[in-house]
C-alpha cells in the first residue's frame, strides 16, 4: 500500500528530474547573457528604485526621504526646462531627418550608376563617433564672420550667425548637426523599405494605367507605412536620449538653452552628487520613453522578422 | 533590386495595352532629366557630407592653425604632423587609443561569441524558463540605456568595479540585440542538420560549433562589425565608469578635453585620430554594415 502511495510521487520527481536534465544542457549557452543581464540591468533596476527614495551623495550615509525626490521634481524649474528642450529638440529633429532621409533615399534608389557609392558616403558620419563630429562642427559653426558656415552664408547675403552661443539658435544648431550626421542611417532603412515592395504591385498599378507620381502615391507611400512607423518611433526615442553632442557642443548652455533630460540627470548625479534625485528623474524619463514606445508600439512592425 | 527600370521591364514582359505605347518615350525623356537632377542633388549632399571630414584632415595636417576660416586651402600648406605630435605629447591620446582598441576587441569577441551561444539556445533549445528569459531580454531591448546610468554606476562602485577594464567591457560581453539577431540566423538553417548530427552522435556543443556556426559566417561578421563600431563610439557609459584619465576610451578622452580652449589644429588632430579607425573599419566592412543595418534597423 505504502509503495503504491509513493509511486506517483517518485514518478513525478523523476519526471521533473528528467526535464531538468534536458533543460540543464541548454543553460551553459545562456550563462554569460544571464550574468551580464543581472549585473547591468536587473540589479541596477532594483537599486534605482531603492536609491530614488533616499538622499545620497555616496560620501555620507544614505538617508531615507520617502517620496521627497519625486515631489521635488514638481518644484524643479531646471527639470521643466530640460523636458521642454528635449521635446522641442525631438520636434525639430525627427520630422526634418525623416523628410531629408526619405528624399535622399528616393534619389539614390534610382537605377543610375554611382548610387551605391553615394549611399556609402552618406552613411559615413554614422560610423563616426558623435564626439568627433561635434568637435569638428563646433569649429565649422563658430560665431566668427569668417567661420566656414558663416562665410558660405555670407556668399548668399546672410549675416553671420552665433549658433551654439545664441540662446535661440543653440538647440536648432544641435538638431541640424544631428540631422546631418544621421540621415544616411535612416536612408538605409527607407531603402530597405522601398526595395521590399513587391514588384507585382507596381506591375498591377501600371497595367491599371497608373504612372509616375500616381504610382508612388498609391503604391510606394502606403507600402512604406511600417517602415515610416519604425523610423518615427526609433528616431523619436533616440532624440529624447540626446546627450553626447550636448556635452561636447554646448554643455547645456547658453543659459540652459540646451539643457536636456539626460544631461540634467548626468549633472544632478555626477556633478552635484544628488544620486537619489537623479534616480527619481531617471524613473520619470524611463516612464516617458515607455509611454511613447507603448503608444507607437502597435505600429512597430519592425522586428516581426527578427524577434 | 527593384527600380524604375525593372518596372518598365515588367511591363514589357506582359503585352502592354496600346494606350501605353507612347509612355516609354515620354518616360525616357523624363527619366533622363530626373537622373541629371538626381546627380546634381546627390553630389551636393555628398559634398556636405564629406566636406567636414576633408576640412578636419586638412587642418589637422597643416602647421599651427588657431581657427578655421574660409576661404581655406584644402591641401595642407605647410604640411606638418606637428598637431598630432603635440596631441600625443599634451594628452593621453595614445593611451586612450590603446584602451579603445583593447576594450572594443575583447567586447566584440565576447559579445559575438555569447550571442551565437544564446541565439542557438533560443532557436533550438527546449528548456524551463525559455519564455520568461526571452520576454525579459525583449524588455531590456526597449529600455533606454541612458535611464540606467545612475544605478549602474552605483552598482559598479559597490562592487568596486569603477575605473576598471571589467566595467568598460562587462556590459558588452553579452548582447540582447546580438542574441535575437543570431537566433533569427539559426532559424534559417533547416533542423535536418541538427538531426543528422544527433544521429551521428554529436552533442549540443558539437552541433553548435561544428555544424551550425560555420554556416553563419556572414551574419557573424556583420554582427561583429556592428558591435565593434557601437563599442568604439560609446560615450556616456564609459565616461561614467571611468574617472581616471588613463582608463578613458578615445571618444571619452577627446570629449572631455574638447573645447578646452586649444587651437583648431590640435582639436582637428584629435578628431582625426578618433575618425581614422572607424573609417578604416567602414571601408573594409562597408557592405556588411549597410546590409546589417537594413536587415536589423540597428547600427551597433
Amino acid at each position: 500500500m505504502a509503495e503504491m502511495m509513493e509511486s506517483p510521487a517518485t514518478h513525478l520527481a523523476s519526471k521533473v528530474w528528467k526535464q531538468f536534465l534536458r533543460s540543464a544542457r541548454w543553460y551553459p549557452f545562456l550563462l554569460a547573457n544571464v550574468v551580464v543581464f543581472a549585473i547591468w540591468n536587473l540589479v541596477p533596476w532594483v537599486s534605482m528604485i531603492e536609491v530614488s527614495f533616499s538622499k545620497w551623495d555616496m560620501l555620507t550615509p544614505r538617508e531615507w526621504v520617502g517620496i521627497d525626490n519625486f515631489a521635488g521634481m514638481a518644484q524643479d524649474g531646471l527639470l521643466r526646462i530640460a523636458l521642454c528642450n528635449t521635446f522641442l529638440y525631438a520636434l525639430m529633429y525627427v520630422p526634418t531627418v525623416m523628410l531629408v532621409s526619405f528624399l535622399v533615399a528616393l534619389f539614390v534608389n534610382r537605377p543610375v550608376p554611382g548610387m551605391k557609392a553615394f549611399r556609402a558616403l552618406y552613411f559615413l558620419p554614422n560610423v563616426t563617433s558623435v564626439v568627433v563630429l561635434s568637435i569638428v562642427y563646433w569649429r565649422l559653426l563658430a560665431p566668427r564672420a569668417d567661420s566656414p558656415l558663416n562665410y558660405l552664408l555670407g556668399l548668399v547675403g546672410i549675416a553671420p550667425q552665433r549658433y551654439f552661443l545664441s540662446t535661440s539658435q543653440a538647440l536648432p544648431s544641435v538638431a541640424g548637426v544631428a540631422v546631418w550626421s544621421s540621415f544616411g542611417y535612416l536612408m538605409v532603412l527607407w531603402l530597405a523599405g522601398l526595395q521590399g515592395i513587391p514588384q507585382e504591385l507596381y506591375d498591377a498599378a501600371l497595367v491599371d494605367g497608373a504612372s509616375g507620381l500616381k504610382l508612388h502615391l498609391h503604391v510606394t507611400l502606403p507600402m512604406l507605412r511600417p517602415t515610416a512607423a519604425f523610423i518615427l518611433i526609433t528616431s523619436t526615442i533616440s532624440a529624447l536620449q540626446i546627450f553626447e553632442s550636448i556635452f561636447v557642443l554646448t554643455g547645456g548652455g547658453p543659459v540652459n538653452a540646451t539643457l536636456t533630460v539626460v544631461y540634467h540627470i548626468y549633472r544632478q548625479a555626477f556633478i552635484f552628487g544628488r544620486l537619489g534625485y537623479a534616480s527619481a528623474v531617471s524613473i520619470l524619463f524611463f516612464a516617458i520613453i515607455l509611454a511613447i514606445a507603448l503608444i507607437q508600439g502597435k505600429h512597430l512592425r519592425f522586428g516581426e522578422g527578427i524577434y | 533590386m527593384k527600380d524604375e527600370r525593372s518596372v518598365k521591364r515588367g511591363v514589357s514582359r506582359y503585352a502592354a495595352p496600346k494606350y501605353l505605347a507612347t509612355e516609354p518615350v515620354r518616360r525616357r525623356v523624363l527619366g533622363a532629366a530626373l537622373n541629371i537632377v538626381a546627380y546634381v542633388v546627390m553630389i551636393g549632399v555628398a559634398a556636405s557630407t564629406i566636406g567636414p571630414f576633408v576640412i578636419m584632415l586638412s587642418v589637422a595636417l597643416t602647421e599651427r592653425v588657431s581657427t578655421i576660416t574660409f576661404p581655406m586651402k584644402i591641401i595642407p600648406d605647410p604640411f606638418s604632423l606637428a598637431n598630432f605630435i603635440l596631441l600625443l605629447n599634451s594628452t593621453m591620446a595614445l593611451r586612450w587609443l590603446f584602451n579603445s582598441a583593447y576594450v572594443a576587441t575583447i567586447a566584440t569577441l565576447g559579445g559575438v561569441i555569447t550571442s551565437t551561444m544564446a541565439g542557438y539556445a533560443f532557436a533550438r533549445g527546449e528548456f524551463v524558463g525559455k519564455i520568461l528569459l526571452f520576454s525579459l531580454f525583449l524588455g531590456i531591448l526597449i529600455m533606454p540605456n541612458e535611464a540606467l546610468i545612475v544605478p549602474q554606476f552605483v552598482v559598479l562602485s559597490r562592487l568596486g568595479l569603477v575605473n576598471t577594464y571589467t566595467a568598460l567591457i562587462g556590459p558588452w560581453f553579452a548582447s540582447i540585440f546580438g542574441t535575437f539577431f543570431m537566433r533569427q540566423q539559426y532559424l534559417s538553417i533547416p533542423r535536418d542538420y541538427d538531426d543528422a548530427a544527433i544521429i551521428d552522435g554529436a552533442n549540443l556543443w558539437q552541433i553548435y560549433a561544428i555544424v551550425l556556426l560555420p554556416q553563419l559566417k556572414p551574419a557573424i561578421v556583420t554582427l561583429g562589425i556592428l558591435r565593434f563600431m557601437g563599442n568604439w563610439n560609446a560615450f556616456l557609459y564609459p565616461m561614467i565608469v571611468t574617472s581616471r584619465a588613463h582608463l578613458r576610451t578615445l571618444p571619452v578622452g577627446l570629449g572631455t578635453v574638447a573645447r578646452a580652449g586649444g587651437d583648431a589644429g590640435l582639436d582637428m588632430a584629435g578628431a582625426a585620430l578618433g575618425f581614422i579607425p572607424t573609417f578604416l573599419v567602414f571601408v573594409i566592412g562597408q557592405k556588411y554594415i549597410i546590409q546589417g543595418v537594413s536587415l536589423s534597423g540597428v547600427k551597433g
